[in-house]
């Protein structure tokens, strides 16, 4: 019997060899494809049991953080993550959730916040008996002061306002409305989570994408900063050029004529047609410029091309490409001057400014001036980059001519006179939604920078044409004065002189 | 090793595995309160003192048993209950109790059972009261269905799972029944075709047991009690007749039961369809396996650290997949360690199956390890993919008053096993059980009655007094 007994027991053995080798498959070979598995949802746990680092605005506010749950009335996690500045931030921080995952800077700096990236996990190491947490902080160009008074100017208007620094392409503010509150958002309850977001979803406005940087519309006449830098880059146009006074264009291929502004009598020398915006102008001059040009023209202001924004989920501007534009002249001379399927990012529309202040140099936007470790150590610090060089420096400086034009006595000379006296550049914007026989509805856009000669800020503040109240206007008019509002308050509290 | 270090090598070991317990205990609720506390200290004397009773216990009623089966259980018993009170404090409570109740039973059974081959005389009885076990929750109004299987009864306030009682009294039946019958089994004289059967009358033993396991099977839908059940039998036959003959027939009477179970029921099929993905049923039946698996993987190498996981997302976490909870707390290296343990049972086990002399304690040495070595393999094996899962406790390790209790009574018996052939062979002194002493004072008394009585002057009496162990032995132990 002990021959019999021996062999059970080598049998036994080879049982237990197999669950051996089956457990160092699970644990070791396959677990990085069971972590990831769609279902698994154990990291995501994890890291709701912890900390979580905040992230923190140029001026020192925090707008996204983690706090201990009290464990009598929460017992799903033991942190909550909480946005102290509500709105105002929604559409950068966006939120962490558990059932409905991350967005905007939640998601996409997931790892640093939580102090997963490797160079945390390693540096956290030397503390692994201290107890110490390893998560690390975001933290933002966007200064919550200049964000405030952004939303203050635009008030209950759907529509945003993006700042940037031209010279590094920092975001400095940038608000879109509607928002919603993220601390609705991240609540535990699965099924309140779901219930707002569905509620978020069916809103109108789509308050959770920012209409800042998430969608695109109609520049309308600020589009022409564009055409007549093209124009001026190919040596089409300059200051010499002169236009005849003529109340509308018809294109080839077309009957349908193309007028301007209230059916004026436009016409005259670069400055005059510039600062009066007139689209028989530029109709012609994107039909002279040609498809060809116009389309690799855009495309070198990054026009058609993902922007290199930290921010996911961008919207990208369009044109038009050759192929739809070669033989459709009509279609070319009306995007010219910003109407029909050119379809622009408002975020876009401030880089534009920004680049004409910036020398013709289009840098990278971004909102994230570094991420931290837990002592505050750098871990990554954005250096500025240039992303496009659409015009050389000569032409920026005959477009910051032409912009200050429009502030001095063109369609911004209602509303963009600084405070002490400090000159700001601009083109205003009213892009036509309606088609014939609809009631009128429009965008009003407003770009700008300032001061002129030495630019600090740029701006890009549009007007959603949700109904008809902004038919009446142009883009100066109504959106000057929130540009004016936010240059102004930007100019006499720079970021150093913190109260 | 000299056979009375051995107590002293247990007495190592159990202080060493109720040091790793109370350890394991501290980090555990560390990781989920961030405290250490108070608690600790009367944890850890009253989980010393229980061990340290069960130890002297050995040392007084089995010193010659193998010194590292108690420790092993005991480490095992440790990392279980760790992960109980880690999951839920009131299961926890319930365990502790389970735990002194289970130590009892371990005593009372090296009390009882103070003769192994003793044993083999109650085999029917044994027989009777293991069927009846097994059957018992099949009848109305007792058995109660968890979680689809049918394997619970209800005496009043009792509840329990007799099916981990009935395993061990049937291993004592099919030994009592095997050594006696083996070469007559053996023998094989009934010639069907090719076939070299034993004679129908001695066969159909094997039938029946493994009608019973298919009863479980079908009737109580509990498929890793009744793969435990018939291999249990194969094996013990195996053993006895020495014959590889009865392992194939066993294998392929449970292949075609199994095959035409898969066929016939859906829970079965239900099963085996999880085994094999169980990934596109994670919404459904799949959803317990799924979970463990992420669990075990989320684990790693080194383990999340004790109270550090999720065990609590895997469902009946504490029962069948407590193994799951151990690989995603403790890593591969504690998973490992389990495994370990186990096979150095098996093996202990399986050594004092080999050293022992007379067939008898043989056969329920090897079958008592066979069932702990199956059972912890079916349940992990499950756990982990090998096999399809089949409801079972994990030995020692898993919650449960029925499970615990039956396998510290199977713990004491083995330690009989190995204590008696320690004897045996002469390692230690065949001393007197203390009912045997009872026996020899009473016949002296009688002698000495009888003596007075009669005023014989005979020698015998007078040898009686003198040497009277040799004759009382050959009173009592008659049954060899």
């Amino acid at each position: 019997m002990n021959t019999q007994i021996r062999h059970l027991a080598a049998g036994l053995l080879v049982c237990y060899l197999v669950l051996f080798v089956q457990l160092n498959l699970l644990q070791v070979v396959k677990r990085d494809r069971i972590a990831s598995n769609t279902n698994n949802t154990r990291a995501v746990l994890r890291d709701f049991d912890k900390p979580r680092g905040p992230i923190v605005t140029a001026d020192g506010v925090t707008i996204a953080m983690s706090e201990p749950t009290d464990p009598t009335i929460d017992k799903t996690f033991k942190y909550q993550r909480k946005y102290p500045t509500g709105e105002l931030f929604a559409n950068v921080s966006g939120y962490y959730t558990y059932a409905f995952g991350a967005t905007k800077i939640e998601k996409k700096y997931t790892d640093v916040l939580a102090g997963r990236t490797s160079e945390q996990q390693l540096r956290s190491i030397a503390s692994i008996f201290s107890n110490q947490d390893s998560t690390g902080s975001v933290q933002l160009t966007m200064r919550a002061d200049l964000q405030q008074v952004a939303r203050d100017a635009l008030g209950a208007n759907e529509g945003s306002v993006v700042v940037l620094d031209p010279r590094t392409g920092a975001v400095l503010a940038m608000w879109s409305y509607p928002s919603y509150d993220p601390n609705l958002v991240a609540v535990h309850n699965n099924k309140q989570a779901n219930d707002v977001i569905q509620f978020l979803n069916a809103l109108p406005g789509k308050p959770t994408l920012a209409n800042a940087y998430q969608e695109r519309y109609m520049p309308g006449s600020t589009f022409k900063v564009i055409t007549a830098g093209i124009a001026l880059e190919n040596g089409l146009i300059d200051f010499s050029s002169t236009w005849a006074n003529e109340t509308s264009y018809t294109p080839p291929q077309t009957t349908n004529p193309i007028g301007n502004y209230h059916g004026e009598l436009c016409g005259g020398d670069l400055r005059e047609v510039f600062r009066r915006s007139c689209n028989t102008v530029f109709a012609r001059t994107a039909v002279a410029v040609g498809a060809d040009k116009m389309v690799a023209g855009t495309a070198a202001w990054g026009v058609g091309e993902k922007i290199p924004f930290d921010l996911p989920g961008g919207a990208v501007s369009n044109f038009g490409t050759v192929a739809e534009l070669k033989d459709a002249i009509p279609k070319l001379a009306i995007r010219g001057f910003g109407q029909d399927d050119d379809l622009m990012v408002p975020l876009h529309m401030a880089m534009v400014a920004a680049t004409v202040a910036n020398g013709g140099v289009m840098m990278q936007p971004y909102v994230v001036a570094a991420t931290l470790d837990h002592d505050g150590k750098v871990l990554n610090q954005t250096t500025p980059q240039v992303w496009k060089t659409p015009i050389s420096p000569t032409t920026a400086v005959k477009l910051t001519d032409l912009m200050i034009g429009v502030v001095q006595n063109g369609t911004a000379k209602c509303c963009l006179q600084l405070a002490n006296g400090i000159q700001a550049a601009a083109k205003t914007g009213t892009a036509q939604l309606n088609a014939q026989g609809q009631p009128q509805r429009s965008h009003a856009w407003i770009i700008a920078f300032a001061p002129a000669d030495q630019p600090q800020y740029a701006v890009a503040v549009m007007f959603k044409g949700v109904n008809a109240d902004i038919s009446a206007s142009t883009g100066g008019r109504l959106a000057g004065p929130v540009a004016k509002t936010i240059l102004d308050w930007a100019l006499a509290h720079p970021l150093g002189e913190r109260k | 090793m000299h056979p009375l270090s051995r107590r002293s090598t247990e007495l190592g070991l159990v202080i060493m595995a109720a040091t790793i317990t109370a350890a394991a205990y501290t980090l555990a609720l560390l990781g989920k309160k961030s405290t250490i506390p108070p608690i600790i200290v009367p944890f850890f004397v009253a989980l010393l003192g229980l061990l340290l009773l069960a130890h002297l216990a050995t040392r007084l009623l089995a010193r010659g048993a193998d010194s590292t089966l108690l420790p092993l259980a005991a480490m095992l018993h440790g990392i279980g209950y760790v992960m109980i009170a880690r999951l839920n404090d009131r299961l926890a409570a319930l365990q502790t109790t389970w735990t002194f109740v289970a130590i009892a039973a371990y005593i009372a059974t090296l009390l009882v059972v103070q003769r192994a081959p003793d044993l083999a005389r109650y085999k029917w009885t044994f027989f009777i009261l293991g069927a009846g076990l097994l059957l018992l929750p099949l009848v109305p109004g007792v058995g109660r269905s968890v979680g689809g299987a049918r394997i619970w009864v209800n005496l009043g306030p009792i509840n329990f799972q007799p099916g981990e009682f009935a395993k061990i009294l049937l291993a004592l039946f099919f030994a009592g029944y095997l050594y006696e019958r083996r070469e007559l089994i053996a023998a094989s004289t009934w010639h069907l075709g090719p076939l070299r059967l034993p004679e129908p009358r001695y066969f159909f033993p094997i039938v029946l047991a493994w009608g019973f396991a298919v009863i479980v099977m079908v009737g109580e839908k509990d498929l890793g009690t009744s793969l435990l059940f018939f291999t249990l039998f194969v094996v013990m036959l195996w053993v006895a007749t020495e014959r590889a003959t009865f392992l194939v027939l066993g294998l392929v009477l449970f292949g075609g039961a199994a095959y035409m179970s898969f066929r016939m029921f859906h829970h079965v099929r239900d099963r085996v369809d999880i085994w094999l993905d169980p990934w596109s049923r994670y919404q459904g039946k799949g959803y317990q396996i799924v979970q463990g698996i992420f669990a075990i993987g989320d684990g790693g190498l080194g383990g999340t650290g004790l109270g550090q996981g999720r065990p609590d997302l895997v469902p009946a976490v504490q029962n069948d997949f407590i193994f799951a909870a151990i690989a995603e707390e403790l890593g591969l290296f504690g998973a490992t360690a389990v495994l370990i343990s186990f096979l150095l049972i098996v093996g202990a086990g399986l050594r004092i199956a080999v050293r022992a002399e007379r067939p008898f304690e043989k056969l329920l040495a090897t079958g008592l390890t066979a069932l702990l070595g199956v059972q912890a393999f079916i349940i992990i094996g499950g756990v982990i993919r090998v096999v399809p899962l089949t409801g079972i406790a994990l030995p020692f390790v898993s919650y449960g008053g029925s499970s615990l209790v039956a396998n510290y009574v199977l713990l004491a018996l083995l330690m009989r096993v190995s204590d008696s052939t320690s004897r045996r062979i002469g390692e230690l002194p065949d001393d007197p059980t203390i009912n045997e002493r009872f026996l020899a004072w009473k016949l002296r008394r009688q002698l000495r009655k009888q003596t007075k009585r009669t005023g014989a002057t005979t020698a015998g009496p007078t040898d009686v007094s003198s040497d009277d162990t040799v004759l009382v032995t050959g009173h009592v132990r008659s049954v060899e």
